[in-house]
């Protein structure tokens, strides 16, 4: 198969796709129909038993299990709590509730993954005091369509789960390698935060006493509780990430149950929010697998290596050509699709390039999380847009988001100049004893 | 259809919990007593294979499943209509695809009468008749839908075809969230 068959076959996808048929859909029989194509109907007469072993794959079952758990905690209001805790340690700041926006999107996406139920939440429980000190519109709504994104960066993450089965990668070293970017991004967006409000006057809250902040501290108890024990789990060498995530559910379970919240409802709620996620996801996944056959039988990944090597550009250069890349394709694409669609290509090509793929997994997670906060389809912007509580225009919130836009960018350059931001823990805590 | 959902979403969430419950007990077996039970990472994967199928009927009784609906949205009644209707149409096809080809499956599992190479040694027609059931259900659904859709698109009500089969927006998901946390 030639490259230029390969490009043209991709554009046909996008283009489908971007007609509004069920991605999933047009993955699995783009990858059925290359099949019958190149090698005839034995192909898909094969593709069962493909289905079968991607469905039934245990390590794949973490990602109910995260999403089951995110639900218990968004559901039980045990995540809403946070924000009142972190607001009274972080809003004396330069920038005050803003780093409160952030950091409790931070925390509160690490155990949720849900960028939706994230900016939702926050949005809603933020706005009051916002509003009431006088916060400047934009900066509000774009730190917290900015702070939404991290989730899928802070482990554990149903995103890097996904780019560790699709790349056969380990999922432990990718949720120990998310650490580090995810709380230096936090920082970054705190430290602009500060800088870019050095002058502001806004309201200043009353000094609250110290035994009153400490006591608000309880509300991240729970979470940071459950935190520990499914990361630590992991980074101890004690479970796999499945086990850990069932560790986690029944850690949840529990404080659900000492809070009084278990109710029919409750977890009516959380069960049908879960068989959502999961069935979007999961069809997702499968589809990929699917397409993935074709493509590994006709030698795409060869070809685009190989063609790729030929123009013979380095390595840094050809990331820099991807975050361009991502950056338009995140303009248009969801997160997940945008992740399922490249790796499967994308992948092979940078690991031929030398390039570390545990390294990589970060970098196009940072990428997919820029392409939350990029108009037209910046799904975080919508959603922020539609929790604020006055009639302002949308351009509020892309002005807002853009100074954070810049950051991802500029971090993106920094992960390439200095790799060990993401490889060194793993490569320390991995490390052949 | 809510009473489905309801249901189908149980039994996904009791299996999850219940797999949870068994995988937890296993890993603190293992790791405080020394002793391994066998076979959760053989029970994960089955109840990944039940729960994802039962999962992407929620999903396609939700409108959850992933489309861009940049096109979509630029166009009027009539060609968001034809678009929601297609969608409905292939995902109709791809149950169908699902029921078709993963049916060998199930067929080689009973002809041979294959069990798992675990301790368990379980035979695997118990796992892969549930798992296909399942997906029969998502196949049926969808198959259901289409029906629906192209009734409506025949029958020219766009409007009804478009309420119920268009992308679901940012803004629906926003207002789902939003009603939840005024419960909470």
């Amino acid at each position: 198969m030639s490259f230029s068959t390969i490009v043209i076959a991709f554009f046909i996808m996008l283009a489908i796709m971007l007609t509004g048929m069920p991605i999933a859909v047009v993955m699995a029989i783009m990858g059925a129909i290359g099949g019958v194509l190149a090698f005839g109907w034995p192909l898909v007469e094969s593709m069962g038993p493909v289905m079968w072993s991607v469905m039934n794959e245990n390590l794949l079952t973490a990602i109910p299990l995260f999403i089951l758990l995110g639900e218990l905690m968004l559901r039980s209001g045990m995540a809403d709590k946070m924000y009142g805790a972190l607001a009274i340690w972080l809003e004396r700041l330069p920038g005050g509730l803003l780093h409160t926006n952030i950091g409790c999107c931070a925390l509160f996406a690490a155990t949720s993954g849900s960028s939706v139920a994230t900016a939702a939440t926050i949005g809603t429980v933020a706005s009051p005091a916002l509003d009431e000190r006088g916060y400047d519109k934009a900066k509000s709504l774009g730190s917290i369509a900015a702070g939404g994104t991290l989730g899928i960066l802070i482990p554990p993450s149903v995103n890097l789960l996904i780019y560790g089965s699709l790349s056969e990668t380990s999922i432990g070293q990718l949720f120990v390698a998310g650490i580090i970017p995810g709380i230096l991004l936090t920082a970054f967006f705190m430290l602009y935060i500060c800088l870019s409000n050095l002058n502001t006057e806004n309201k200043t809250p009353e000094r609250v006493p110290l035994d009153v902040k400490l006591r608000a501290l309880t509300a991240l108890i729970p979470p940071a509780v459950i935190f520990t024990i499914v990361m630590g789990s992991i980074y101890l060498g004690i479970a796999t990430p499945t086990e850990s995530a069932a560790l986690g559910v029944v850690a949840t379970l529990i404080m659900v149950a000492i809070d009084g919240q278990f109710s029919v409802d409750f977890f009516s709620r959380c069960f049908i929010n879960t068989a959502k996620t999961t069935g979007m996801v999961l069809m997702i996944v499968l589809s990929a697998f699917i397409l993935n056959v074709t493509l590994s039988l006709t030698g795409v990944a060869q070809t685009t290596t190989t063609w790729i090597t030929s123009l013979g550009i380095s390595s840094t250069a050809l990331l820099v050509l991807l975050i361009g890349f991502y950056i338009v394709l995140g303009m248009f694409m969801d997160v997940l699709s945008m992740m399922v669609l490249t790796i499967p290509i994308a992948v092979p090509v940078i690991v031929a390039a030398g390039v570390d793929p545990v390294w990589f997994g970060i970098f196009i997670i940072l990428m997919c999380e820029l392409g939350m906060v990029t108009p037209p389809v910046g799904m975080n912007l919508y959603v922020v847009h539609g929790v604020r509580n006055d009639d302002g225009p949308f351009s509020d919130v892309i002005r807002g988001a853009f100074p954070y836009v810049l950051i991802m960018i500029a971090f993106a350059g920094l992960l390439i100049a200095f790799p060990g931001i993401a490889t060194w823990l793993p490569q320390t805590m991995f490390a052949p004893q | 259809m809510k009473l489905f959902t309801l249901i189908v979403s149980w039994i996904f969430g009791l299996l999850l919990v219940a797999l949870s419950l068994f995988v937890a007990a296993e890993t603190a077996s293992r790791k405080i007593f020394n002793v391994s039970f066998q076979g959760a990472d053989e029970l994960g994967g089955y109840v990944l294979a039940i729960g994802g199928a039962l999962s992407f009927t929620i999903a396609l009784a939700q409108r959850g499943h992933i489309r861009i609906d940049l096109v979509h949205d630029l166009l009027g009644q009539r060609g968001q209509a034809f678009l929601n209707w297609l969608s409905a149409m292939t995902l109709a096809m791809f149950g169908l695809f699902l029921a078709r080809y993963c049916w060998p499956v199930v067929r080689d599992t009973m002809e041979y009468g294959s069990v798992a190479p675990t301790a368990w040694a379980t035979p695997m027609i118990y796992p892969q008749a549930i798992w296909y059931a399942s997906l029969l259900t998502f196949s049926a659904l969808s198959v259901w839908l289409a029906v629906q859709a192209t009734k409506l698109f025949l029958s020219g009500d766009l409007r009804s075809l478009n309420h119920r089969f268009q992308p679901k927006s940012t803004q629906e998901e926003l207002d789902d969230e939003l009603s939840d946390l005024e419960v909470r």
